[in-house]
């Protein structure tokens, strides 16, 4: 018996619905976990059966990492209390990591867009070129470690705020060329012929001509690398010791720690790295494909 | 493509407009190309040299002593020639680690890839509830990695979720150890790692898919192909470079692959999660031996240059084809 077409659309439409929600449930249960944690108080982090939606939620882990309001117990975990306090500066993780990713970030679209204007009119680099700019990218860093941080202390750029925006410049500026051309691609080329014939320079053809057509699109640019730099581990973990800690490194802290999981803290720490990303992620998700696909995908 | 490539003012070849403009052009060129090439000079080209110094001068930070300054470095090193070099090689531990990573990278891979195909298949079509489905799918590459693996630890403990959901599907007391074990740590990290990535694939054969053009495939319906004929053979040669791309990258990427590992298990139990990234790592900060960090450093270095240059050769010459595909188009604006 064969169905109708009407009836293996619904089937079809039931089978759609039914995949998708149970991946949906795959994707949302480690955040949901994770922002559940993060309201738990010490005795439920650990319990069996697992507590899922804390009956005694409490503020006390937000307090204790981002305000360093702590609570005095009287046992064990005032141990615990004494380990959070001395160790985590979380404000100045965000400080930094904050710094860093914006002046890395605003660096390399400001550069990377310009070099894409070339690209995409002058014909500044050659394709070959821009597809060997992709090697910064695609080599792993940790073949770079080891000398990175030598040659880092010899120029004194260990544990400085300018030694990570550098390399962080070099590694995303391939991401920055290739997404922004994609953008000033789309530009329609009469609007800076007109300029050129009217006598405007280069410089002032691209900043009040172009830019302002392509500014949705360099902000998608910007918020895309802002994502990449803000999340890097390897570099920050290597490259900053005490003073310049990042939030990846602050988190990872906790994690070394000798005092046993303090997951409740872990959990508020990483829904304060996380939110900022989820929120700028969402705002760009139309152009995320863009930012991966070095010009592979049409529309 | 390129034959609008500059702009169509360009006045006639020879005279002196054109050669002022070159000029121009030139000094753009160089003005926009120095402070990124002023970085590759200054940074990563003396970090090169001296990995090659330290490959052939045997030194580790033990070996500075209390003298921490820089020149203090190649005092205390001492020429051991292609000694590193010859250990490197002989070195199993090693090489299992690039056996793990090339096993993880293309487990995660392929995991990635055909889940972000099959999710993206379902959803390419408006239907109710896409764009809500759609936000929630990207989510996990919006969480930074080194959070994933700490989350994934609450889930994966012995006492956590994972186990209960298990116990109360199998009406068992299940105790399953998911990363202390040596013989599923690796894979749990993989699941993990295609947890974060799989909206990857996902978003790039969405779009891939919504790119498709729709005349091949109303053809090849009106010839009476059915759906699965179509999609093999009008849809599935169309993604090729789409594909090739969700391919490469998250390959390349995975065999980087290092938060997970390392914020979680640091190459252990035992070394059972001791990955390219980890070993070097390992290497060069637990056991302060540079000089054979930089001989691991640049074999792995050789090894993906040339993974990534025929990654590079094969990306390019899928877009020369699309390229020429959508040129030969008429532009529909």
């Amino acid at each position: 018996m064969s169905m109708t077409k009407s009836q293996r659309r619904h089937a079809f439409s039931a089978f759609r619905y039914f995949v998708l929600t149970i991946w949906l449930l795959i994707v949302a249960f480690p955040i949901f976990w994770m922002v559940s944690t993060s309201f738990k108080p010490d005795r439920e982090w650990f319990a069996w059966p697992p507590v899922y939606i804390s009956e005694n939620a409490t503020l006390q882990n937000y307090l204790t990492v981002w305000a360093d309001v702590s609570e005095y117990a009287t046992d064990e975990t005032g141990k615990l209390e004494t380990y959070t306090q001395s160790l985590q500066r979380p404000w100045e993780a965000l400080g930094n990591s904050a710094l860093i990713s914006v002046i890395s970030t605003t660096l390399t679209v400001l550069f990377g867009s310009v070099l894409a204007y070339g690209v995409s009119r002058y014909g500044i680099l050659s394709e070959g070129r821009m597809f060997q700019l992709l090697m910064l990218r695609m080599v792993p860093p940790i073949v770079l470690i080891a000398p990175i941080s030598i040659w880092y202390s010899a120029l004194g750029l260990l544990d400085s705020i300018t030694g990570l925006v550098m390399l962080y410049f070099l590694t995303t500026l391939p991401y920055a060329v290739w997404m922004s051309k994609s953008f000033i691609d789309e530009v329609p080329r009469e609007m800076e012929q007109a300029a050129e014939i009217l006598g405007a320079s280069r410089m002032r053809t691209i900043w009040e001509v172009v830019l302002p057509l392509v500014r949705s699109g360099l902000v998608a640019t910007f918020l895309f690398i802002l994502i990449l730099t803000w999340s890097e581990y390897l570099l920050a973990l290597l490259l900053s010791k005490t003073e310049v800690v990042t939030l990846p490194v602050e988190l990872s802290k906790y994690q070394g720690s000798t005092e046993g999981r303090v997951y409740g803290r872990q959990a508020a720490l990483s829904v304060g790295i996380t939110l900022p990303l989820i929120v700028v992620g969402l705002m760009i998700r139309k152009h995320l494909a863009r930012g991966f696909s070095f010009g592979m995908v049409r529309r | 493509m390129t034959a609008d490539a500059t702009i169509n003012t360009t006045p006639a070849p020879g005279s002196k407009r054109e050669r002022t403009r070159a000029q121009g052009i030139r000094r753009f060129k160089w003005a926009v190309l120095t402070p990124f090439l002023a970085l590759m000079l200054f940074i990563l080209m003396p970090a090169f040299v001296l990995q090659g110094y330290f490959s052939f001068f045997a030194f580790s930070i033990f070996d500075a002593g209390d003298n921490t300054g820089f020149s203090s470095y190649f005092e205390a090193s001492e020429w051991v020639g292609l000694d590193l070099w010859a250990d490197a090689l002989s070195d199993d531990k090693f090489g299992f680690a690039i056996i793990r990573s090339l096993l993880f990278a293309t487990g995660v891979t392929v995991g990635c890839f055909i889940l972000g195909f099959m999710l993206a298949l379902l959803m390419y079509r408006p239907f109710r509830g896409q764009g809500v489905y759609y936000i929630f799918f990207i989510l996990p590459m919006l969480t930074v990695p080194i959070v994933i693996a700490y989350t994934g630890e609450m889930i994966l403990y012995q006492n956590g979720p994972l186990n209960d959901i298990l116990s109360i599907l199998t009406q068992t007391r299940v105790e399953a150890q998911f990363l202390y074990k040596q013989e599923v740590a690796l894979t749990s990290i993989a699941l993990l790692e295609i947890w974060n990535w799989t909206p990857f694939s996902f978003i790039i054969m969405m779009a891939g898919l919504a790119s498709l053009p729709k005349e091949p495939q109303e053809a090849a319906q009106i010839l009476g192909a059915n759906k699965w004929r179509i999609f093999w053979e009008v849809q599935v040669p169309l993604l090729r470079p789409v594909i090739l791309l969700a391919l490469i990258l998250r390959f390349l990427e995975s065999m980087a692959e290092f938060p997970k590992t390392w914020g979680l298990l640091q190459g252990g139990p035992g070394s059972a999660t001791e990955t390219v990234p980890v070993y070097i790592f390992i290497n060069a900060w637990q056991f302060f031996d540079i000089s054979y960090g930089a001989v691991l450093s640049y074999l792995i270095l050789f090894m993906m240059a040339a993974i990534v240059m025929s990654a590079i050769w094969l990306l390019r010459r899928e877009k020369k084809s699309l390229d020429a595909m959508y040129d030969s188009k008429p532009q529909e604006g």
